[in-house]
């Protein structure tokens, strides 16, 4: 039975509700007033509490969509290995790296595949052999689900998203090569909710129908390639090489498959929480990939915690050189630009953005968008994010 | 109303709470009847304690965690942006990451004319901090000889210690092994760069942790500097490694560690356990991740092949990396009978470097 759906759910609410009822009939066996009576009826409470906090705890899953399956929750997946130094790591991929296990249109993926398995996206402009189907891809846009097998580390990012603008099927694009905008959720979590919670695909094309932003391509990736850990997009000494995944391997990707742009100057990151920290430290070790970046609620330092373990080899100056404070205070800054977004009364990350920005010295840039007030969550972001996609359009030069 | 993020909801939520349980405990053996009345007295007193139990636990992580920062923003009543502002406005004050020191002709014997150049250039890495003094060879004819848009392959000669790279003795050798394989015809045109293998100690082209950061500059800034000045190929097949004595530590880890940016590596066989001079880790900590990832045995043997062409050169030891390696990873290893080590290396990398069908 899957983690997420209803089946689940009303199985967890049943047992609470059955728990409930248990309590409820053994109610009259448990009423004199002894030790062992109260405390039956103290053990009753609080077992029927624990099911009932299950429950809410698989509906906020369901409704967050922090995992999406038993396999990621428990990290039975075939990537667990992050520091365990004596296995050996899959072979790399081959010239595949690459494939689309799903399509739909619109600006939200609903499953099943419009487009044949091999049909190919390199060139815009092209219905990938489907010419009925140019009409629905040419005003709606089409979202993809992809594998993304790394070609150096040999890490896989499955269930990832591309989102195709509706303009990459018009004839008018058909020399067009887009930039690319790499766009990494939180932790724990699923691409999935970029579109289902964030409405960045919808956003974004309402921005480009407005004439308001570029048409882009938007890569929709979780940064924990090893969940349940939280992998920070961090090169693990002697283990998965996380951060070179999303900096080499992912453009690399990318660019082989569709008519995205290679130069420098045309791909960007934009990400919340540990995706805000992922999307500023590809740009920030990765300036000739990436030329823009956008923090949306993100932290700038190397973390660690019981999610992450050590990441860095239990070496203090290695955890420093992923502390993206320390490098801008220690090494020079790299030539981008940043937007780091926040509010002003809210948000606990405000300090620290502030914090950040204040570093922030040539030939890097900084800007800063704040709301006047608003949390940690999709409400905030979502109203953070048409500003940012007109900031990061103006970045990505033609 | 208390805030949703205020301590005062979460202490008012456990004095509810616990006022709630209390009474339900004390109070429980006058529920205790078999009415229908009773019973669901008894479920409506149930759900009010568990109720204020739950709500008291989703108070305590919406505040740890800060997700919703008030009532209104729960419920999504917060609208519009926020203002925009230029914090740090970035000058593109753009000092030359190569500069040209001083350009003398490369003669060798049985030549009238000059067979290219040799170059003493300063490299200073953008990204790393790191400058670097170091030579470059062109070849006869550069930048027009090849003619259209045509670009150079670039080998990168690294030698271990900054004292024979700066002393132009070892370079013009160099630099005259190449122009003698170029003038016979068994080189093509290329460029060839000469480095130390850090700026000042031998740093094993490692970056320290939080110190010098080699690997940075070489797989960065060095690509971006040679870029910036020569007609130089900027795709990996375009560039290669050569390591000179104990230079072959860095040219190995280079080519392992940033194979997208080189594809191939000839280098003094050996065994590679550990970075030359200071840059290695203390004895006990080898066996420490960062320890093991420094041994290039064991990154062979533990990261995903990578596509890259090495070439282990002279009669050292280097069965383990021949052992290990597999396909998409190339390992060969000469012991060359007449030719020098260098004329032999720069035939190979010539020859794998922008390959037809190559990687």
């Amino acid at each position: 039975m899957g983690l997420t759906g209803w089946p689940f759910l009303w199985l967890t609410i049943a047992v609470a509700a059955g728990s409930l009822g248990c309590t409820v009939w053994l109610w009259p066996r448990l009423a004199r007033q002894r030790a062992a009576h109260i405390a039956s009826r103290l053990g009753l409470i609080l077992l029927s509490q624990a099911l009932l906090i299950a429950a809410s705890a698989v509906y906020a899953n369901d409704t967050f969509g922090f995992f999406g399956s038993w396999s990621v929750l428990l990290g039975t997946g075939p990537q667990q290995r992050i520091a365990t130094p004596s296995s050996v790591i899959a072979p790399a991929a081959n010239a595949t790296s690459l494939t689309v296990t799903g399509s739909s249109f619109g600006t939200m993926f609903r499953g099943g595949a419009v487009f044949p398995p091999d049909a190919s996206f390199r060139l815009a402009g092209v219905t990938p052999g489907r010419p009925e189907l140019e009409t629905r891809a040419s005003t709606a846009g089409v979202v993809l689900r992809v594998t993304i097998h790394g070609e150096y580390t040999g890490i896989v990012g499955a269930d990832d998203y591309v989102f195709l603008p509706p303009q990459y099927f018009q004839p008018s694009y058909r020399w067009t090569r887009f930039p690319v905008i790499l766009t990494f959720t939180g932790y724990p979590n699923d691409p999935l909710n970029l579109m289902r919670l964030l409405n960045l695909p919808a956003i974004a094309a309402r921005l480009g129908a407005a004439g308001r932003i570029r048409p882009a391509i938007y890569v929709m990736v979780n940064p924990s390639v090893a969940l349940p850990r939280d992998t920070e997009c961090t090169n693990v000494p002697a283990g998965l090489q996380v951060a070179t995944f999303f900096g080499t391997d992912v453009p690399l990707a990318v660019e082989r498959t569709f008519a995205a742009r290679t130069s420098g100057s045309g791909w960007a990151a934009i990400g919340y929480s540990t995706g805000a920290y992922c999307a500023v430290k590809m740009a920030m070790l990765y300036p000739r990939q990436f030329t823009a970046a956008v923090s949306l609620s993100g932290y700038y330092v190397a973390d660690m915690d019981r999610t992450t373990g050590d990441l860095y080899g239990g070496s203090l100056g290695y955890r420093l050189e992923n502390d993206l404070d320390w490098r801008l205070t220690h090494l020079p800054a790299p030539p981008v630009s940043v937007l780091v977004a926040s509010s002003a009364s809210g948000e606990k990350s405000l300090p620290n953005t502030l914090g950040f920005l204040r570093l922030v010295k040539p030939p890097m840039r900084g800007y800063a968008l704040i709301l006047p007030r608003g949390g940690h969550n999709y409400y905030t972001w979502r109203r953070e994010l048409p500003q940012s996609l007109e900031w990061l359009s103006r970045r990505l030069a033609r | 109303m208390p805030g949703l993020t205020s301590a005062a909801l979460v202490w008012d939520l456990a004095v509810l709470a616990a006022a709630l349980l209390g009474m339900l405990l004390t109070g429980w053996p006058r529920l205790a009847g078999s009415g229908l009345s009773q019973v669901v007295r008894r479920v409506i007193a149930l759900c009010l304690v568990e109720a204020s139990l739950l709500g008291l636990v989703i108070a305590v992580v919406n505040r740890a965690g800060g997700f919703y920062s008030s009532w209104s923003d729960l419920l999504g009543r917060y609208t519009g942006g926020g203002t925009l502002r230029s914090v740090a406005e970035g000058t593109s004050g753009n000092s030359a990451a190569l500069t040209v020191l001083s350009s003398a002709p490369v003669s060798i014997p049985g030549s009238v004319h000059p067979v290219g150049t040799l170059q003493t250039v300063a490299i200073a890495g953008q990204l790393s901090g790191l400058s670097f003094r170091g030579h470059v060879y062109l070849p006869p004819g550069y930048p027009q000889a090849l003619g259209g848009h045509a670009r150079y392959p670039v080998i990168v000669a690294i030698s271990g210690s900054p004292a024979t790279t700066e002393a132009p003795g070892a370079a013009v050798r160099l630099a005259v092994a190449a122009a003698q394989q170029i003038a016979s015809g068994r080189l093509r045109p290329l460029i060839v760069v000469m480095l130390p293998a850090g700026p000042g100690a031998d740093l094993g082209c490692l970056n320290l942790p939080a110190g010098p950061q080699a690997a940075l500059f070489f797989s960065q800034d060095l690509p971006a500097a040679i870029a910036s000045r020569y007609l130089a190929g900027t795709g990996r097949n375009d560039w290669g490694l050569l390591g000179v004595a104990s230079g072959g530590y860095c040219a190995l880890h280079l080519v392992l560690t940033s194979a997208p940016v080189f594809s191939a590596a000839a280098v003094p066989a050996g065994s590679y356990t550990r970075p030359p001079g200071s840059a290695g880790p203390p004895a006990g900590s080898r066996d420490s991740p960062l320890g093991l990832q420094d041994n290039l045995a064991w990154l062979v043997g533990h990261q995903p092949m990578q596509p890259i062409s090495v070439l282990f050169t002279g009669t050292g030891q280097a069965r383990s990396f021949l052992s290990i390696a597999r396909s998409p990873m190339q390992v060969t290893a000469e012991a060359p009978a007449s030719a020098p080590p260098s004329a032999l290396a720069l035939d190979w990398l010539g020859r794998v470097l922008s390959a037809p069908g190559g990687r």
